[in-house]
């Protein structure tokens, strides 16, 4: 049984972060049901000028869910939605502040339908504020929240951040939504003790009123930046992008390897790691004499003389394979892995050995290996193992078995274009 | 400024209590997470030196100093401090006293260390069999690579995305150089928020009967599970994608008359708003922008040459009101006096003892519309006390542990 089993998820989202973080509360055991139509597919499932990318039976970000036709433009589809809500716990949606209500769909319509209900609504800049309308994917919002600015080589221009900020939006949207339900937890209360002679305050339980959940993607980026804008707050100082560097010791960089487009990425804090590495290399080379110098000699002086440093280090490593270096200098307990593309990734043993990638079966469509989530409980279940739903896959199974509507109902809505 | 225990505020976690057995980076995100949600958090530190990042900085005037490190007075704001040596003999049993007293313990310790410091799950289980234990390390509790030594930039690199970067203008310039992790060890803090929420579903199974279990976040899992597409692109159609394929053919990073923009117009509507925008040039015609491939190059030097005549917040503020998705790189100097925080209150003045009146950011999520409070990092050691009393330790008992180097 999976954390989240019980809960239901009433998923509108379109586009990476908002489906991601309905799969990631499915994977936890959620019934989550997406709320899709014909009139504007989910651009999972066409083909998109920019992406370029071709629609695969499988979509990552859709799996585990069931979904449903609703053509939200129609009064009665509007209708069946709050329906839906009314037997969901949670309402998952990201569309730009102002569309749900524009729809009928806002928090007061949501509050009236379930005076229980949890709105997490996931936006690029909030649901408040002049900017709050504003358009915004990933790359955008990681560039007004700051992340943008601090990545890159120092030398060169920021560099755009794509899915992977996405998706720890929809990461967040998740865990905000655990927390939302857990301020409603009508039966879970600390194990403590609480009280006298406990750590910590008496439990007092919360109300059970309806929330709303206001996730705007650029505060996630912003918090992402905390001792840049600490640094700025403490000394009026900008920081700067600083590439594969660390702010206080070195040598931290990726090092170039025998082969094609071949790296290796190694970090030293400590003496006790400068010793290592050296080691390593000797091991590896024989003695080099370079790490002797002066330049070298402490923490302070290998900070200044980085770019002497990485100068050294690339020559070296450049005679080795990615995993040669790795396994020297993880030998002597330094820091370092190789730069992994997807193909190695996916034969990587250590992840075989973990099950990272689950197979994904479905009856009539095949198998394809997925990412595992994140989480491995010894006590519940998280797993991906259902493959994505066609457009509508569960019409009959929601509208007919879970809300009672008749199926010759279901098919004239069908035929109407309303569930559609 | 609104007190932290007005209970106007949600406190999902009022009454629970944590203990963080973390340093850095990641351990600490999470734990800060959590303490926001209301639980009482309790960092154990070891005995004078306490987290690296009290040596980190930045510090005021560049002066170091243990109790003034922007970045841990930031990652752990709302929790209070232990100190506690965890290899000392007296050191282990006060933590099983501790996990007795808790109901959950995060802690960032690989395998092999976190069986010499008596802090797995089965250890401690025995000391409370309700205690849900979060682990969060580089490569996981089991595997080959499980006891890897591994910082930010190796997780970074080994969990996929780090090979796909940089992409777009940085590539263009820099061709050759290696590739690129995301900045401010982004990483680090996903993967500290991923812990967060595995934490929070181990509390929140409770409603359903499950009781204290351990919950095991892979950092480079954590990676993978945000950074999925190119897995699922290698099994659906066996493309490897690199960081040279990997780019917007139109739009992506722009250069401005005061630093750079973000442009990204990737429906059709956006791009007819764009070529309205520019005063409909030849190169921006709305057929063009059908065939990437062909003319993205194109289209994108005429959108530099533009670009490049105006500042980042003329170009943001146009582009809205035209319906263009743009938006600024602003430095962390710019989004500290950016208009919308200030508007929606992200930023919070805090006092420390220390450390003074300082604007913090705020938490990246809200329940509600008002930001959730948040309160000052604690000092060294500061609730050494109020905490080890709890445990039935006097004041001369704590003395001698202090002396014996145990706290």
């Amino acid at each position: 049984m999976g954390p989240l089993s019980g809960i239901r998820v009433a998923d509108f989202s379109v586009h990476a972060a908002g489906p991601f973080a309905g799969m990631m509360l499915a994977t936890l055991g959620a019934d989550v049901i997406k709320v899709e139509s014909a009139a504007r597919l989910d651009i999972t499932r066409r083909t998109h000028t920019m992406y370029g990318k071709p629609p695969s039976s499988f979509e990552q970000v859709n799996a585990n869910k069931r979904s449903v036709c609703l053509n939200l433009k129609e009064p009665q589809a509007v209708e069946l939605a709050l329906k839906l809500v009314k037997v969901s716990d949670l309402v998952l949606e990201n569309f730009r502040p102002g569309v749900m209500e524009r729809l009928g769909l806002g928090f007061d319509a949501l509050r009236h339908a379930n005076a229980e209900i949890i709105m997490v609504s996931l936006s690029s800049n909030g649901q408040t504020g002049p900017e709050r309308g504003y358009a915004g994917y990933a790359p955008m919002f990681a560039a007004i929240g700051g992340l943008g600015h601090l990545t890159g080589y120092p030398d060169g221009p920021p560099v755009e951040l794509r899915h992977a900020m996405d998706h720890t939006g929809g990461m967040l949207a998740a865990f905000s939504a655990v927390a939302a339900l857990c301020n409603k937890r009508q039966a879970i209360p600390p194990f403590i003790k609480g009280g006298a002679g406990g750590i910590s305050a008496p439990y007092q339980q919360d109300s059970s009123s309806a929330q709303h959940v206001d996730i705007s993607v650029r505060d996630l980026a912003t918090s992402f930046i905390g001792p840049a804008l600490m640094e700025f707050a403490i000394n009026g100082r900008e920081a700067q992008r600083r590439g594969n560097r660390d702010t206080a010791f070195a040598p931290q960089g990726v090092y170039p390897c025998q082969g094609e487009d071949a790296w290796v990425s190694i970090s030293v804090d400590s003496e006790e790691e400068w010793q290592g590495l050296r080691r390593a290399l000797d091991a590896l080379m024989g003695e080099q004499n370079w790490t002797d110098s002066p330049n070298f000699g402490d923490a302070y002086q290998r900070w200044l003389n980085h770019d002497e440093l990485d100068r050294h280090l690339g020559e070296c490593t450049r005679y080795f394979e990615p995993w040669e270096i790795t396994q020297a200098l993880q030998y002597q307990g330094v820091p370092s892995f190789p730069s992994l593309p997807a193909d190695q990734l996916a034969n990587d043993p250590h992840l075989a050995a973990r099950n990272a990638f689950p197979t994904v079966t479905h009856a009539e469509k095949g198998s394809q290996r997925a990412v595992a989530p994140p989480w491995r409980f010894s006590h519940s279940d998280a797993a991906i193992d259902r493959w994505t739903p066609d457009l509508g896959e569960h019409n009959m199974e929601i509208f007919h078995g879970l809300l009672g509507l008749n199926p010759e109902e279901v098919i004239a809505l069908e035929e109407a274009k309303v569930i559609w | 400024m609104t007190s932290p225990n007005n209970s106007d505020f949600p406190r999902p976690l009022a009454g629970f209590c944590i203990i963080e057995a973390t340093s850095m980076v990641a351990g600490p995100f999470c734990g800060k997470l959590l303490a926001a949600l209301g639980a009482e958090v309790i960092k154990l530190e070891p005995p004078q030196v306490g987290d690296p990042t009290r040596r980190r900085g930045p510090f005021p005037g560049d002066v170091p100093h243990p109790e003034r490190s922007g970045e841990f007075l930031y990652l752990n704001t709302g929790k209070k401090s232990i100190t506690l040596s965890l290899e000392d003999a007296q050191g282990k049993l006060l933590l099983r006293q501790l996990a007795g007293q808790a109901d959950v313990l995060i802690h960032d310790y690989q395998p092999a260390r976190a069986a010499s410091l008596e802090i797995s799950p089965e250890q401690l289980a025995e000391a409370n069999p309700d205690l849900i234990v979060a682990a969060l390390t580089p490569f996981g509790s089991f595997g080959p690579y499980a006891d890897y030594s591994a910082r930010h930039i190796n997780v970074f690199h080994g969990g996929s995305e780090g090979w796909l970067l940089p992409n777009g203008l940085a590539l263009d310039t820099f061709p050759d150089r290696p590739p690129l992790m995301a900045g401010s060890d982004m990483g680090d803090y996903q993967g500290g928020l991923t812990a967060a929420l595995g934490a929070l579903a181990a509390v929140f199974a409770r409603r359903s009967g499950a009781t204290g279990q351990a919950v095991e976040v892979s950092m480079q899992e954590a990676q993978l599970a945000v950074g999925y597409m190119p897995m699922q692109r290698l099994e659906a159609e066996g493309l490897v994608e690199d960081r040279f394929s990997r780019f917007f053919r139109v739009g992506g990073v722009m250069p401005a008359q005061d630093g750079y923009v973000e442009l990204l117009t990737l429906e059709p509507r956006q791009w007819e708003s764009l070529a309205h925008m520019l005063g409909d040039p030849d190169w921006a015609a709305p057929e063009k922008f059908q065939e990437p491939a062909k003319f993205g190059a194109e289209i994108n030097a005429g959108i530099r040459n533009w670009s490049v005549n105006h500042t980042k917040e003329w170009l943001y503020q146009e582009g809205q009101s035209y319906g263009v998705p743009i938006a600024p790189y602003f430095t962390p100097g710019e989004v500290f006096n950016s208009l919308q925080q200030r508007e929606r209150d992200f930023f919070t003045a805090i006092d420390h003892p220390e450390a003074g009146s300082l604007e913090y950011p705020g938490l990246p999520f809200r329940i509600g519309e008002s930001p959730l409070p948040l309160e000052r990092a604690p000092l060294l050691g500061e609730h050494n006390r109020e905490v080890y009393e709890t445990l039935g330790y006097t004041g001369i008992d704590l003395t001698d542990l202090a002396r014996a180097g145990v706290i």
